[in-house]
């Protein structure tokens, strides 16, 4: 089966299993590797990517699903990575290993599409299936409230 | 290998769910003329004819029902607060998860972001079409079945459904319809979806009677 | 460390591939191998004093980084190290991930090691390239090289008059001999310009851009990607297996037998049987549909369960003496009254983000891999012999890694990818999924303790009897390991100062029936909880603030020597005791200020509940206060967190308060969740539903780090933070509910 699939911007067609998980699709596939297996069970959010402007697991969104839809990814959050949260994360030295990162921003990113001025709430709740074995969740929140342009008050 | 992990704690739950307990009321006598059920069986139509008084029999049709409206398969996504219940209905969802304003979880938590419309046997992600945690005013979770059913009956706090919307809701909605294949070893509700549909038809047709406050099934 | 200049070549594996590099400079992996330049580099003359730092004549300075990135931030920390000593720019250096090799000394990215280890030989990997471009520069000037001075990437007459840059001093400079390591003088620490400031983390542009190269993500034509099925009980063996409907799933191309592992299990693979597909996805679906018959061998019999019970047997009765100071035994039997408890903690499994994966290349008489791996030359080694090549012929590229935490440092998923690669005749990814992690992992032991303290008739300590009993570590690597030796108590209970007359440690018997590994801090976080958690009961059995009864039994500022401790020698981390004493002042100094930056003493006033541990490990010193707090639904929290940290001299100091962050975090999760259980020799958990880390709600609402300023020699930073956590917090809820938590995790006792 053939499937279209706009990935960042870029049109594309995949001929592959229709059940195959969009994360497997862009790794394997795309060569987007930025996009991250940790668990294959919606338990980590490693592999968080948007699906028409809604932030999805990879890793259980079989790629027919996609299919005519746009994806967009860490390779395609910014054309330079200039996104306010992607500069925040650097400027406030977020990431530890890195790897559960790409999936942490995706979910901030959507969270201040919808919610541009987040209390800690918000950013507990929305950012809840993202684990980070290294321990980076005080220096998110911090980072997603400076890319927002929220005081932190701690 | 992916093994299966058995669902214990609601294997345990069920069978004390089944079994037939003594009810200070005639409801529960009526209740225990009827013959003994398996935990993950119901009970057939006919054997609630031997009820003779309606209004008594449309009672004992709802504590039927009850064994599924509140078995975990179904109540753990109609809670008593803002986060949907998972397993035997002891633990919350995990990941954490909150209802958000339309009930579809928050952003970049929606319910969707995960569950498919069919369950994903690898991942063990369970997935219906238009997954989502009822709305607050629809709360089973800690209910006993006498307000459950008063709650069934209040459009105000069943989705502003008729009884004959009840009915059909119950008897065909895919995603009630998941209860009885929840996939991945968890244990579904009892009975099929077919015989749900057809008890709650029953218990319409004879008045949609509630059993007392005591009364269990 | 090699004086000798090595001629390298520059060989660009990613490149030539259309990999993305993006900040991480993996294309360029210089190595040792005399192996011919790739055609269409020129080679132009470059100083080349070591292994480590090299000097371009455009000016680029290249620093190897030979240790492992694995969130501890080495990557932005060692090359400043040798930049400043150089003089060099870092907008102008190149930093390049060393392969694994011997040339580079010591490559093991575990024991908190990076910086304390080598602090020095990599100043003076620096030094010497500046003493080589001064003396260059000395030499057209015609005068002293002690009028000129390294810095801003250009050496400069002390006159201020003149200047020369470092890459135009290059084709001077690589005439002359390679100064011998006592003729190199290193600068004053005054002088390390960076060393010690904030940062840049060099790696930050590429890991939030997703272009930073993990295990996983190095691709090779012509690559099939393997998943295992691996015996549920380790030493397990595959009787029989029908591969016919795996190979029926569209894309697996092949399933191969891997050999069964034999005692001890070293970096063996677990054997099993992998499934080889075209993607990730055929061949997770291959392998659900192989039909296996396994024979789980001895370890069958393993219940961890019942062996928690026969560990807390082990030390209710006498072991082996590991440290002895005075008469425990009549202190004890004189004693006014003797306080007792016993711990336990379970095993607990790695679980970094990134689960284990290496991809391998056998062709050609030679083997390469890329992986992400803690312990190259480990990872070498294993290749090599299940390649069947001699070790020159390897080559192993190390990638970025997604968290280690000692899992990685051990090579069974690399020598996987290299039989399978070699057998199938097509490089191999073996991609590890989240339940292999979890199910087959080399697991931090599980222990139990008893601890007992005498007091006198005032209620002053005079007597401490510390028993534990756990497998050790060498178990994995030797047949005849029954318990743990005085070695394996060197972490946390040696090197544990009192000011008590009569100690003892003893150690009880214990054989491991899985594989046991190293997990960040060790067997420091199994004593940091005993130890850390019996100070507070005997604070309460005395009715003495926690602090001030700390304070009392670890006694007077002092370097406490070997005798006092009661012990022969110190294995003290490989580090001389001279050097890093075991010293009660910098203990304290942790426990005043880390209870001054929390509010210890108002905490009654502010309505606080606290919990205070502090612990020595890896040659640095840490205090932690915790702030517990009771949610609406009745679950303690950990609201707030303090920590105080000397580590000697800090590099990173940004890093440094980073690896603190998430030993807060990590040490949450285990603490309050943390266990791996076996039942007939298979792990019960899977994944994170069962296996249950710290999330972002429960994450303090701050944590505060502070970090001791100091010009003492380095000490660790990746795991001395950790060991404090579990104590701390179990204090904590003590204060906030009177239960008093004996067995981790938490959370079989009181609802977190």
């Amino acid at each position: 089966m053939s499937i279209r699939v706009r990935v960042n911007g870029v049109e594309q067609e995949l001929d592959v299993d229709p059940e195959m998980p969009l994360l497997w699709a862009l790794r394997d596939v795309l060569g987007l590797t930025g996009t991250k297996y940790g668990c294959g069970q919606a338990l980590c959010g490693a592999c968080s990517v948007h699906l028409d402007g809604q932030v999805v697991r990879a890793c259980v969104t079989p790629i027919r699903r996609a299919d005519g839809r746009e994806v967009t990814t860490i390779e395609g959050l910014s054309p330079d990575g200039g996104h306010p949260l992607q500069r925040a994360w650097v400027e406030l030295g977020v990431p530890q290993c890195g790897f559960c990162q790409s999936g942490q921003l995706m979910c901030a990113a959507a969270l201040l599409a919808k919610k541009p001025q987040p209390t800690d709430a918000d950013i507990d709740q929305s950012l809840a299936g993202n684990l980070c074995r290294c321990g980076t969740y005080t220096r998110i929140r911090a980072a997603v409230k400076k890319a927002a342009g929220v005081p932190d008050s701690k | 290998m992916i093994r299966a992990l058995p669902v214990l704690a609601s294997v345990v739950l069920l069978a004390g769910a089944g079994g037939c307990r003594r009810q200070p009321d005639s409801d529960a006598a009526r209740w225990e003329s009827l013959p003994p059920v398996d935990a993950r069986d119901l009970r057939p139509l006919d054997v609630f004819q031997r009820i003779e008084d309606p209004a008594q029999r449309s009672r004992a049709l709802f504590l039927e029902t009850s064994r599924v409206y509140l078995h975990p398969r179904c109540s753990n996504c109609h809670p008593d607060g803002d986060s949907p219940y998972q397993d035997s209905g002891e633990t919350l969802h995990n990941p954490p998860v909150t209802r958000g304003p339309e009930d579809k979880g928050v952003v970049g938590m929606e319910c969707t972001g995960c569950h498919q419309e069919k369950n994903l046997e690898l991942a063990r992600v369970p997935g219906a079409p238009n997954w989502h945690v009822a709305p607050r005013s629809m709360a089973w979770v800690g209910k006993s079945p006498r307000e459950l059913c008063e709650q069934l009956k209040d459009p105000e706090r069943n989705g502003g459904k008729t009884l004959a919307q009840l009915v059909e809701h119950n008897a065909h909605d895919a995603l009630v319809g998941w209860g009885w294949a929840p996939g991945s070893g968890r244990q579904p509700a009892p009975g099929t979806q077919a015989q749900f549909g057809a008890l709650v038809a029953a218990w319409v047709a004879t008045g949609a009677q509630c059993p007392s406050e005591e009364a269990r099934p | 460390m090699s004086q000798q200049p090595v001629v390298f070549t520059r060989r660009s594996f990613l490149e030539g591939l259309n990999l993305s590099v993006g900040g991480l400079a993996l294309g360029l992996v210089p190595t040792v191998s005399a192996e011919a330049a790739v055609p269409g580099v020129k080679s132009a003359p470059e100083l080349r004093p070591n292994v480590f730092v090299h000097v371009a004549a455009d000016g680029l300075v290249t620093i190897v980084c030979h240790r492992s990135e694995m969130g501890q931030g080495i990557r932005s920390s060692m090359p400043v190290v040798i930049a400043d000593e150089l003089g060099a720019d870092m907008a102008r250096v190149k930093v390049v991930q060393a392969v694994g090799d011997a040339v580079y000394g010591d490559q093991n990215t575990d024991g908190s090691s990076s910086i304390r280890g080598v602090f020095q030989e990599l100043r003076r990997t620096g030094a010497t390239a500046r003493t080589m471009l001064v003396a260059a520069a000395a030499k057209r000037w015609k005068v002293k090289p002690a009028q000129c001075e390294a810095r801003e990437h250009a050496v400069y007459l002390r006159d201020g008059q003149r200047s020369l840059g470092f890459g135009e001093l290059v084709a001077d400079a690589v005439k002359l001999p390679v100064p011998k390591a006592e003729a190199v003088q290193l600068r004053p620490l005054t002088e390390l310009r960076r060393v010690g400031t904030e940062l840049p983390l060099l790696d930050g542009p590429a890991y939030v851009t997703g272009k930073a190269v993990f295990g996983a993500d190095v691709k090779l034509p012509g690559m099939l990607i393997a998943v295992v099925a691996r015996p549920p009980v380790v030493g397990g063996r595959v009787v029989r297996f029908d591969a016919t409907r795996a190979l029926a799933v569209p894309g697996v191309k092949q399933v191969l037998e891997l050999p069964a592992p034999h005692r001890p299990y070293l970096f063996q693979g677990w054997g099993g049987v992998a499934v080889l597909a075209e993607n990730t996805w055929a061949a997770m679906r291959g392998r659900q549909a192989l039909d296996i018959i396994w024979e789980n061998g001895p370890n069958e019999s393993y219940d961890s369960e019942k062996y928690r019970l026969a560990l807390l047997e082990s030390v209710r009765a006498p072991g082996k003496p590991a440290r002895s100071v005075g008469d425990v035994d009549k202190a004890l039997a004189s004693a006014a009254r003797v306080v007792e408890a016993e711990y336990y903690a379970p095993h607990l499994s790695h679980a970094p983000m990134e689960p284990p994966v290496a991809l391998a290349r056998v062709a050609g008489g030679v083997c390469e891999v890329w992986a992400p791996t803690q312990h190259p030359q480990a990872a070498r080694t294993e290749a090599a012999k299940m390649a069947g090549l001699a070790e020159d012929k390897v080559t192993v590229n190390v990638t970025l890694l997604g968290g280690g935490f000692g899992r990685k440092s051990k090579a069974d998923f690399v020598a996987e990818a290299v039989f399978l690669a070699k057998t199938a005749g097509v490089p191999v990814r073996v991609q590890w999924t989240r339940e292999d992690d979890i199910r087959h992992d080399y697991y931090h032991s599980a222990s139990a303790q008893k601890l007992s303290a005498g007091l006198d008739a005032q209620g002053k300590p005079t007597a401490w009897l510390h028993r534990t009993a756990f497998p050790a570590i060498r178990s994995t690597f030797s047949e005849d390991v029954t318990g743990p030796v005085a070695r394996d108590l060197n972490q946390g209970v040696l090197d544990l100062a009192l000011d008590i007359p009569n100690v003892r440690a003893e150690m009880g018997e214990a054989l491991a029936k899985v594989r046991i590994g190293w997990l960040r801090s060790v067997n420091n976080i199994f004593h940091g909880y005993a130890v850390g958690s019996f100070m507070d009961e005997l604070a309460h059995a005395r009715g003495v603030d926690p602090r001030d009864n700390l304070l009392e039994v670890i006694g007077p500022a002092r370097k406490v020597s070997v005798a006092e401790l009661g012990v022969t020698t110190l294995p003290n981390y490989g580090a001389p005791v001279e050097a890093h004493p075991v010293d009660a002042g910098r203990l304290r100094r942790v426990i005043e200020r880390v209870t001054e930056m929390s509010g210890w003493s108002e905490r009654a006033k502010n309505g606080r509940t606290l919990g205070l541990a502090a612990h020595r490990s890896f040659l640095s010193y840490v205090g932690v206060v915790v702030s517990m707090t009771k949610d609406a639904v009745g679950k303690a929290r950990v609201d707030e967190a303090w920590v105080v940290v000397d580590a000697g001299l800090v590099v990173n100091p940004d890093r440094v308060r980073a690896q603190m962050e998430g030993s807060i975090i990590f040490g949450m999760s285990l603490a309050m969740y943390g266990s791996i259980t076996m039942k007939e020799g298979a792990t019960e958990q899977s994944n994170f539903r069962d296996y249950r880390l710290v999330r972002i709600a429960e994450a303090p609402k701050a944590i505060h780090v502070d970090i001791v300023r100091s010009e003492e020699a380095p000490g660790g930073v990746g795991e001395p933070g950790v060991p404090p956590v579990a104590p701390a917090i179990v204090n904590a809820l003590f204060a906030l509910t009177g239960v008093r938590v004996r067995e981790l995790p938490i959370i079989r006792t009181v609802p977190v």
